[in-house]
């Protein structure tokens, strides 16, 4: 404009002297005719229009100002929203660090497992998901989609530092492993090919397992550490976010553990994963990790029939189904602000038929609809953003405290925080839920008519029939939306109690459960023995046995035969069966009733005839009717002898209270070698079992100082089943909670306003004969139209909504009467409560007074 | 002898502006000369008022505006008419043509004709 302007004037210089006039007088003249620049630009920029910005500054600068002057009104939304929008944060904030954010490995979308998949019958847990040693080769070797292919088994063992003993994670790796991840070790180096032999004895360990034994990694390697009883050397630490898997602490060459099974088809003893080659999608890897199992299926029938393989990104793998689990809240959680943004829409609505004459006035004054409606939106995003910063640095505790109650199954949780791309997503719902709540109001006050409103006399505001439709709508969303929460949260704490009343086939309470390894697998089978006779002994200890895997920990599953092996040994069509290793004493000490037949006894060792006990599933499943006693038994355990069955004891819900038992097979500790090196001391106390841990230690450490021990009672471990359920049964309720105050606030609040609003007219029907109890009628029939159709809706939506929830419900179903009847009747009563206080009011209403009041 | 310049009756310059920019892209200095050289020196527009009447038929749509270099290879935004502005023009001339010549004949009316 100013160029413009300028070059005018230099034209006409120019001009000037051109024709004769003196430089000086001719830039004089050609100021005063053009008069005032200032003037003229000006003149411009209103002919131009207010920028958009000028105009997004002063609409934010009037948003502040009215905020300011109506604090109480500021706080209520600002409240409302920060509720809402903090409670999207905490969970959000857990979505992204379970679901969202990648793993921590270069490249991580190309790592993938390969799993085992089992065509006729579904995976029961990560057990069958494992791979055989032979099955892997074959892949590995004749596949082309990969860079890397390994596999893996990891398991807790006891590790001698110094002289103490302790449990850590070890894991043993094929030489690809760290190609796969793509890790190097920060200090000492990877493991040679000698150091992969047979025999050799060298281990990488973690950052944070040298941190915790040496101090810093750099002084880790060269140390030497005791493990299955013999000398390992550390030769390299991995950098400090890589402990995979499961928080793994030291990595082995799996070449230097002679392995009997890694010949056999049949077992299933490891993980594989793989890096897919950079161009290679996993659909393209899928179609060739196909073929090739079909190959294999061709070629060793006996084993491999019936068998897959499965392609899953590691990330899913990793998350499994705590993904369906988070969305769900996630869900829930967005309900709530939908309600939030009801409740805030309601208020600013009342507010703004408040200001329908200063919009009026403004738009007499020239402003826009445009222009009003964009204030408005500055308003609302204004209390956004102020609620969205509050409520952020609540979640800051909210994220916290759902970590802190979130099931330990939950992979990932320590990383969940308020982070960028968090606070990224709550600006987003910032401005989002801003557009959802402050655009109706926005638009229903602009279209007020200035002629009509002005000439109303101040004072005395205009409710247009479409304002209060308006409300009503917001205040019938509410009610549903809450009617769908309720819902789900009164079915998932219906499923948790119903979850809590299955017996589970033995008796958690009064049992402490010793995990114990001794660093000699040949002497296990002695020192178990030894620990179980002092044991016996301790006072106020009423029985004692011991277990590969406590009830609900299932460690090993196989196949099982009755009376005679098949000539061709077909394990894909054998029926399968949890195996588990016990010491004599274990059922009684469980509590699982012995039904037939007899327990274990001492005389059941190697060397004697070999005996099984099975479950009553197991017998149910194979003999029908008939006695199973003296049948003989054959397992895909640890060998194919055939075992004598001796007893018969009840079912035990191993995959916890929503899942049915399965056929199982109890085998003695001292006929089975290779399976007893790790077992749990489970024992019943009269007293606290809690308080015989650390005596139990002492005795475990008197007979074998290199032990490695965990103490735990059945009923904590029997408490991680109910983890899950309780999580998103007591966070979905809470919802629900907060939903409900929402709305009866909602309800009230129009309820109270609509009879502000009508006082005149209430006076004057009063006036004309009606009565007190006329009136009070005609409010709670009005209030009772709103919640009675957010009601209806609301179950109709539920009705929908919590089909969705089908996977998370345990003999509930999500059309259960009861729950429904429930949520309508808290609904019903509560809600009659927030309309029946207002209205009473309206039945108050002084007639003469109401009628002068303007 | 040079002729006394009129003043502008309201609401005429926009129309003025119009029909010199629509004989050829003109920038504002020009718009004014061109005025002047049409209405044979007779229309003086306030050079002050000339601008902001240039901002706001192009904020309307009227005329666009363009940087270009001038004649004597100066930096100067030129305005052309837009197809609406064409239209504006025609529409504003046929009216102002039935006005003055409404006014015209009435100011000749005769006692006769009354």
């Amino acid at each position: 404009m100013a160029d413009e302007m300028r070059a005018h004037l230099e034209m006409r210089v120019e001009d000037l002297v051109t024709a004769g006039t003196p430089r000086t007088e001719a830039e004089r003249r050609a100021r005063v005719e053009f008069g005032s620049i200032d003037g003229a630009k000006e003149g411009c920029r209103q002919a131009r229009g207010v920028s958009f910005a000028d105009a997004l500054r002063q609409d934010f600068r009037y948003a502040l100002r009215g905020l300011r002057r109506s604090p109480g009104f500021a706080l209520l939304c600002v409240g409302i929203m920060a509720v809402g929008i903090g409670a999207n944060t905490a969970v959000f904030s857990v979505v992204n660090a379970v679901l969202l954010k990648p793993l921590p490995y270069r490249d991580p979308r190309r790592i993938v497992t390969l799993s085992n998949v089992v065509k006729t019958r579904p995976a029961l847990n990560a057990l069958a998901k494992q791979v055989s040693v032979p099955d892997f080769q074959d892949w590995h070797d004749q596949s082309t989609v990969f860079d890397a292919m390994a596999y893996y088994g990891t398991r807790r063992v006891s590790v001698t530092v110094g002289t103490s003993a302790e449990y850590a994670r070890l894991t043993r790796v094929t030489r690809e492993f760290f190609r796969v991840f793509d890790v190097q070790p920060v200090a000492g180096r990877p493991f040679t090919a000698d150091e992969e032999k047979l025999g050799a004895g060298a281990a990488l360990i973690s950052s944070a397992y040298a941190r915790q034994h040496y101090v810093e990694p750099s002084r880790a390697p060269g140390q030497v550490l005791r493990v299955f009883d013999r000398p390992v050397t550390i030769v390299g630490v991995l950098p400090q976010a890589f402990d995979f898997p499961d928080g793994t602490a030291i990595w082995f060459p799996a070449t230097t553990i002679a392995d009997p099974s890694a010949t056999q088809r049949t077992a299933n003893n490891n993980r594989a994963i793989g890096r897919l080659k950079r161009d290679i999608t996993l659909p393209e890897a899928s179609a060739e990790m196909t073929s090739i199992a079909r190959r294999l299926e061709q070629a060793y029938p006996q084993s491999n029939s019936g068998k897959g393989l499965a392609l899953t990104p590691l990330l899913d793998d990793t998350v499994g189904d705590a993904g369906a689990m988070l969305y769900l809240l996630l869900g829930a959680v967005g309900l709530v602000l939908l309600i939030a943004c009801a409740n805030v829409a309601t208020l600013l609505l009342a507010k703004a038929t408040g200001r329908t004459h200063e919009m009026a006035i403004r738009a007499a004054l020239g402003a826009s609809r445009s222009r009003i409606v964009r204030q408005l939106l500055v308003e609302g995003f204004v209390l956004a953003i102020v609620a969205g910063a509050i409520g952020s640095v609540a979640a800051v505790w909210g994220t916290r405290a759902l970590v802190a109650i979130a099931p330990t199954q939950v992979p990932r949780l320590a990383q969940a925080g308020v982070d960028g791309p968090v606070l990224t997503f709550t600006l987003l719902v910032c401005s989002v839920v801003s557009v959802l709540f402050a655009l109706p109001p926005a638009l229903q006050v602009s279209q007020v008519d200035a002629n009509e409103s002005l000439q109303a006399a101040a004072g005395r505001t205009v409710v247009g029939g479409r304002g209060r439709q308006l409300r009503d709508v917001f205040v019938v969303t509410e009610i549903a939306l809450t009617v769908i929460l309720l819902t789900g949260g009164g079915l998932l704490l219906r499923s948790l109690v119903a979850l809590q009343h299955v017996s589970l086939g033995f008796r958690p309470e009064h049992v402490l459960a010793m995990e114990a390894t001794p660093q000699s697998r040949q002497r296990a089978a002695a020192f178990f023995t030894g620990l179980l006779t002092d044991v016996t002994t301790l006072p106020g200890v009423v029985a004692a046995g011991a277990i590969n895997a406590p009830p609900g920990n299932v460690d090993s599953t196989g196949t099982y035969w009755i009376d005679h092996l098949p000539k061709e040994l077909n394990l894909g069509s054998a029926p399968p069966t949890v195996m588990s290793v016990v010491a004599p004493g274990t059922f009684m000490a469980l509590g699982i009733p012995l039904q037939s037949g007899r327990d274990f006894r001492e005389g059941d060792a190697a060397g004697a005839p070999r005996t099984a006990i099975i479950n009553e599933s197991l017998a149910r499943q194979a003999f029908r009717n008939s006695d199973p006693l003296g049948h003989v038994i054959f397992c895909a355990f640890d060998s194919l002898e055939p075992m004598t069955i001796v007893g018969v004891v009840g079912d035990v819900r191993q995959y916890g209270p929503a899942r049915e038992a399965s056929p199982e097979c109890y085998l003695p500790y001292l006929q089975h070698g290779f399976n007893n090196a790790t077992l749990s001391i489970v024992v019943r106390t009269s007293g606290d079992p809690g308080l015989l841990a650390d005596t139990m230690r002492q005795k475990a450490h008197e007979r074998s100082p290199d032990v490695s021990v965990k103490a735990t009672t059945m009923d904590v471990l029997v408490g991680e089943h109910f983890a899950a359920p309780r999580f998103r049964a007591v966070l979905v309720a809470l919802f629900g909670a907060v939903a409900l105050c929402l709305a009866l606030a909602g309800i009230y609040g129009v309820m109270a306003y609509t009879v502000a609003q009508r006082s005149r007219e209430i006076g004057l029907r009063m006036a004309l004969g009606a009565t007190a109890q006329n009136v009070l009628w005609m409010m709670l029939r009005q209030g009772g139209q709103i919640v009675a159709a957010g009601l209806l809706i609301g179950l109709v939506g539920a009705a929908g909504m919590t089909r969705l929830l089908t996977t998370f419900l345990f003999e509930i179903r999500p059309n259960d009467g009861i729950t429904y009847a429930s949520v309508v009747a808290l609904l019903g009563v509560m809600s009659t409560l927030a309309i029946y206080f207002p209205a009473r009011r309206s039945s108050k209403v002084e007639p003469l007074i109401a009628l002068r009041a303007d | 002898m040079a002729k006394k310049p009129a003043d502008l009756l309201p609401g005429t310059l926009d129309m003025l502006i119009l029909k010199a920019v629509s004989l050829k892209p003109l920038h504002g200095y020009g718009v004014l000369l061109r005025i002047a050289q049409i209405s044979r020196d007779v229309l003086d527009v306030p050079q002050g008022s000339l601008y902001p009447a240039l901002y706001r038929l192009e904020h309307q749509g009227l005329i666009n505006a363009e940087w270009g270099e001038s004649e004597n290879k100066r930096r100067a935004k030129f305005y052309t008419l837009t197809p609406a502005g064409r239209k504006r023009l025609r529409d504003e001339t046929a009216s102002w043509n039935r006005l003055v010549s409404a006014i015209a004949h009435s100011l000749s009316a005769t006692p006769d004709e009354v």
